[in-house]
């Protein structure tokens, strides 16, 4: 079909659709007037019960702790498939060739600059691993503060370029980080099950309220989670630089 | 006011469908996908809302303070992640595709183009 | 005994989690092998886990709390703070069945990727684990999570050969599935608006005490439009031919045998669990499903009939299948869902030989071409044997278990449309696969009619694979296909009749039909292989006449995302109608 067409059908069906929107949108419960029975007890129960300040970390690793292993287990796929696709033909080694466009101008990068992204990484690292660690207390929790830990490497590749990039970072480390975080959280939900609980059931002392050691089994959950989303996005993010890698010799071209 | 909220999920939704269907670029088509899913935070924020409500973080105000549904919440993150993971694994893909078909013009691109 | 099955029930989904994180961890140093075994032996562990669980549940389902967060601890009616797992008996059955395909796609891809460090194997584990949790969960935002973790690694999968065809095969299939999961999501928001919580039976309860809704009735367009993407029912179902053709042979064979019919199993427990009291929407389910499920049958089957590439016109065969496993699931009775249950696993076990033995022909000759294999297969005899039993199968031959899940979906409905579209569908498929077999093996051909000019490729996959490791599978799984289904047939009546109590008025008629059916897959493509070239003009004209359906059909199904996307909209906006005309 060609766009013309596509649109001649796509008119008449968002107008139907349009008009069961409008029928729906006149039925829901009325903005801010939430029926949601579930966040509401889930608010007043969660303090009691958990001892953590942030109601929605402990709906996330406590409530419906399964569901985040879901989750989690959907990032590492997703990163999993997108290294493989990536990586394809290219191989996992050869590190020679930094991504450069042949004939463009290359400023030497100055001691200022490289200083500055290091001492930034390193406090963007620390401000993600201080996000991740307070996710029971405070907003944040392992995937806000893993995003952002994970992000102070791209600071090392803008200050250093590519060679310092390739030798600190390296792949099948990163790849154990994700494994070894997504364990972990399998593990939590395993060991209790093996002692006659109920699979993630908070056995652990609770800890003290505001406390970074509050919720139990939720730290230990959050920080697992913490480790494999730094390892899950920095993996991305080298995958995806290495793209800009000019290629050793002509790529075999096996189906053209 | 209180259907507004309503209306912009439909209508996100709406110009998301749209979009994807006039794409003539992969990569264009894979940011519409992104802007359907954004209907659905606005969605799950907006059947949390509760007028007068806080955050469901009880640290600076005590429990027992009025505050929004913390589950949508919870559900609004699941959702990032998801976005976050498909589109890096649709952003890859269509890497792959334009190496090896050296364009990204959806009207071109089908696989197994048939014999004729 | 019930005390450990509710201890055991989070395993089906920790352990290969569990299994597929460890890989990941120890990837890079790994022996090569390990990766191949380890999850050869989970995948029969989880086969023996489940099918424990399915025995157990006979008794009652199995409901285990996750962090001991059961209905009890709100203290309030109607609040379920926490998710849960139900095992019952069919759920399980269909768990252990697709843990069993794996394990079968996992023989036969032995040795198949050896390039990348245990990738592939990581993938199917999580897979695995996905479709396990889809299956025993009670909560709908945690199913939306399943589906959605199953057709991330569904996505990464068809991607894995890396050819032309199969990135743009697997970007359709991403986009598509992709907007079918945003849909869902506003769905199951739209429910929780309403009733205000996730647990499918909390959530039934409440849907039966309420007046009829557009809320509700939307969420569940919504979330059905997800499904039956995933499903591949007519008009969500491009996808999946392009997907299915250009995926690696063993990942065909969980596509086709167990990953679209989930996408069914996952709409029945819905529709028979959570909105089998709302008037409304059971009127959708009846007309507009049954009639999707008519539409599916016939294009489905019409479309094999004219394909040339193997592994397509398999593809088409299968959603011919699902339109027919919709019939089942459309009748919402105790008869339909034991039809299902039966259909998903001889479909599945059907389904999952044919692609192996297209992965086989793959392997050896490098084409997936019909026409091209013209008798080339005679080396490979056992294989050919192998491809014609599963085609007569396909297309009625009275014994084993799809035969008696059709006599049960003809018993299930009533009406003659969706008796003639049982008939078109699996006439017109078997005739597909026995046409292409005796093409291939024997070396018997008429002159090719539409099939000529559908769309082909080249393919390889890996070759230096022995022949006996793949055919061991396929015979494998057509044996427990030929099976007589009287073995199953009190669990299968136990399983159905714990989803929908539910009988169906009692109908004849269903084995004359089979009957027809199989007759005509055995004349139809003998037809075909006495075609002589037109030179006649009347014949010419009969001819050009004859291909005018499948060149439209052809046209249609163009290959191009965008136009998937007005289809998929096109569904959805009819089934709004069939629910505002009611």
């Amino acid at each position: 079909m060609t766009t013309r067409w596509r649109l001649i059908v796509l008119v008449p069906v968002l107008l139907v659709l349009g008009t069961a929107a409008t029928e729906i949108i006149l039925t829901l419960p009325s903005f801010g007037h939430p029926l949601t029975r579930y966040g509401m007890t889930v608010n007043t129960l969660a303090p009691a019960l958990r001892n953590v300040s942030n109601a929605v970390t402990s709906v996330m690793y406590d409530f419906r702790g399964i569901d985040t292993l879901g989750e989690e287990s959907m990032l590492i796929c997703a990163v999993t498939a997108a290294v493989m696709l990536l990586r394809g033909r290219r191989g996992e080694d050869g590190n020679e060739q930094a991504g450069r466009v042949s004939g463009r101008a290359w400023a030497e990068r100055s001691d200022a600059m490289v200083l500055m992204c290091r001492l930034f990484a390193t406090m963007l690292f620390l401000f993600g691993v201080y996000v991740v660690l307070h996710g029971t207390v405070t907003p944040g929790g392992g995937f806000q503060g893993g995003v952002i830990a994970a992000s102070s490497f791209t600071l090392l590749y803008l200050g250093g370029g590519y060679m310092v990039w390739r030798r600190m970072l390296h792949s099948p480390v990163l790849v154990a980080l994700e494994g070894v975080g997504g364990l972990a959280y399998v593990l939590c939900a395993a060991v209790p099950l093996a002692f006659g609980y109920s699979a993630l059931q908070n056995v652990l002392p609770l800890g003290n309220w505001k406390d970074l050691y509050s919720g139990g089994l939720m730290v230990i959950i959050n920080i697992a989670v913490g480790i494999a989303v730094i390892g899950s996005f920095a993996a991305l993010l080298l995958e995806f630089m290495e793209e800009t890698r000019v290629p050793k010799g002509p790529v075999a071209e096996e189906d053209t | 006011m209180s259907v507004l909220a309503w209306c912009v999920v439909a209508w996100l939704l709406g110009i998301g469908v749209y979009g994807m269907v006039t794409s003539r670029n992969y990569v264009h088509l894979i940011g519409c996908l992104s802007v359907c899913q954004s209907a659905t935070y606005v969605l799950l924020l907006g059947i949390g809302f509760r007028w007068g409500a806080g955050p469901p973080i009880f640290y600076d105000h005590p429990p027992g303070t009025p505050a929004v549904d913390p589950v949508v919440q919870a559900f609004v993150l699941t959702d990032i992640v998801v976005s976050a993971a498909m589109t890096a694994l649709l952003l890859a893909i269509a890497l792959q595709v334009h190496k090896k078909r050296g364009t990204l013009d959806t009207q071109h691109l089908r696989p197994l183009r048939p014999t004729e | 005994m019930t005390a450990l099955a509710v201890q055991l029930a989070p395993l089906g989904v920790l352990l290969p989690l569990g299994v597929a994180f460890l890989l990941l961890a120890l990837a890079h140093w790994l022996p090569p092998r390990t990766a191949d075994v380890t999850a050869l032996i989970f995948s029969l562990i989880l086969v023996g886990l489940c099918g424990w669980l399915a025995s157990r549940a006979l008794h009652g389902p199995i409901v285990h709390w996750f962090g001991a967060w059961s209905p009890a601890v709100s203290g309030k009616p109607r609040v379920v703070l926490g998710i849960g797992f139900s095992v019952d008996p069919a759920s399980a059955a269909v768990a252990a069945f697709c843990a069993l395909i794996f394990a079968a796609s996992f023989v036969f891809a032995w040795g198949y990727f050896d390039k990348v460090h245990a990738h592939f194997h990581i993938l199917m584990l999580l897979f695995l684990a996905a479709m396990i949790g889809f299956c025993f969960t009670r909560d709908l935002f945690n199913l939306f999570v399943w589906f959605e973790l199953m057709s991330m690694a569904a996505f990464a999968l068809t991607a894995y050969p890396l050819e032309k065809s199969s990135l743009e095969g697997a970007f359709n299939f991403t986009v598509t599935n992709a907007l079918g999961s945003y849909l869902m999501l506003a769905g199951v928001a739209l429910l929780y608006a309403r009733t205000g919580t996730l647990d499918f039976v909390t959530m039934g309860r409440i849907i039966a005490h309420g007046a009829p809704d557009p809320v509700i009735a939307g969420g569940f367009c919504l979330i059905a439009a997800a499904l039956l993407t995933k499903a591949a029912i007519v008009p969500f179902h491009m996808w999946l031919s392009d997907a299915h053709a250009v995926a690696p042979s063993p990942v065909s064979v969980i596509f086709s045998g167990v990953m679209v019919g989930l996408g069914l199993f996952g709409l029945l427990k819905l529709i028979a669990i959570v909105f089998a009291a709302d008037a409304q929407i059971m009127a959708l389910v009846h007309i507009g499903l049954l009639w999707l499920g008519i539409a599916t049958a016939i294009v489905g089957g019409l479309m094999a009939w004219a394909q040339r590439h193997l592994k397509r016109l398999l593809a088409f065969s299968t959603i011919s299948h699902l339109g027919i496993m919709l019939l089942a699931v459309a009748a919402v009775n105790s008869t339909g869902v034991k039809g299902f249950l039966l259909y998903f696993v001889g479909h599945g076990l059907v389904k999952g030989t044919l692609f192996m033995v297209a992965g086989i022909l793959l392997a050896r000759f490098n084409s997936i071409d019909e026409l091209e294999l013209y008798g080339k297969g005679k080396g490979v005899w056992p294989a050919g044997i192998v491809m014609g039993l599963a085609g007569l199968l396909l297309g009625g031959l009275p014994w084993g278990i799809l035969h008696e899940a059709t006599d049960h979906v003809h018993k299930a409905g009533h009406g003659m449309a969706p008796v003639i579209a049982i008939v078109v569908g699996t006439s017109l498929t078997g005739a597909a696969v026995l046409r292409a077999a005796l093409r291939i093996f024997p070396g018997w051909s008429g002159v090719p009619g539409i099939e000529f000019v559908s769309p082909t490729e080249r393919e390889r996959e890996q070759q230096d694979r022995p022949l006996w490791l793949m055919l061991l599978p396929c015979v494998v799984l057509l044996a427990i296909a030929l099976l007589p289904p009287g073995l199953v047939e009190s669990f299968t009546h136990d399983a159905a009749t714990g989803l929908i109590s539910k009988t169906a008025e009692p109908s004849g008629g269903g084995t004359i039909m089979t009957a027809i059916a199989f007759a005509l897959t055995i004349l139809i493509p003998a037809a075909s292989l006495l075609r002589q070239r037109a030179t006649r003009r009347w014949a010419r004209v009969a001819a050009r006449i004859e291909t005018l359906p499948f060149r439209a059909l052809h046209r249609l199904h163009s290959g191009r995302v965008t136009d998937y996307i007005v289809w998929m909209m096109v569904g959805l906006a009819v089934m709004a109608s069939v629910l505002r005309l009611r």
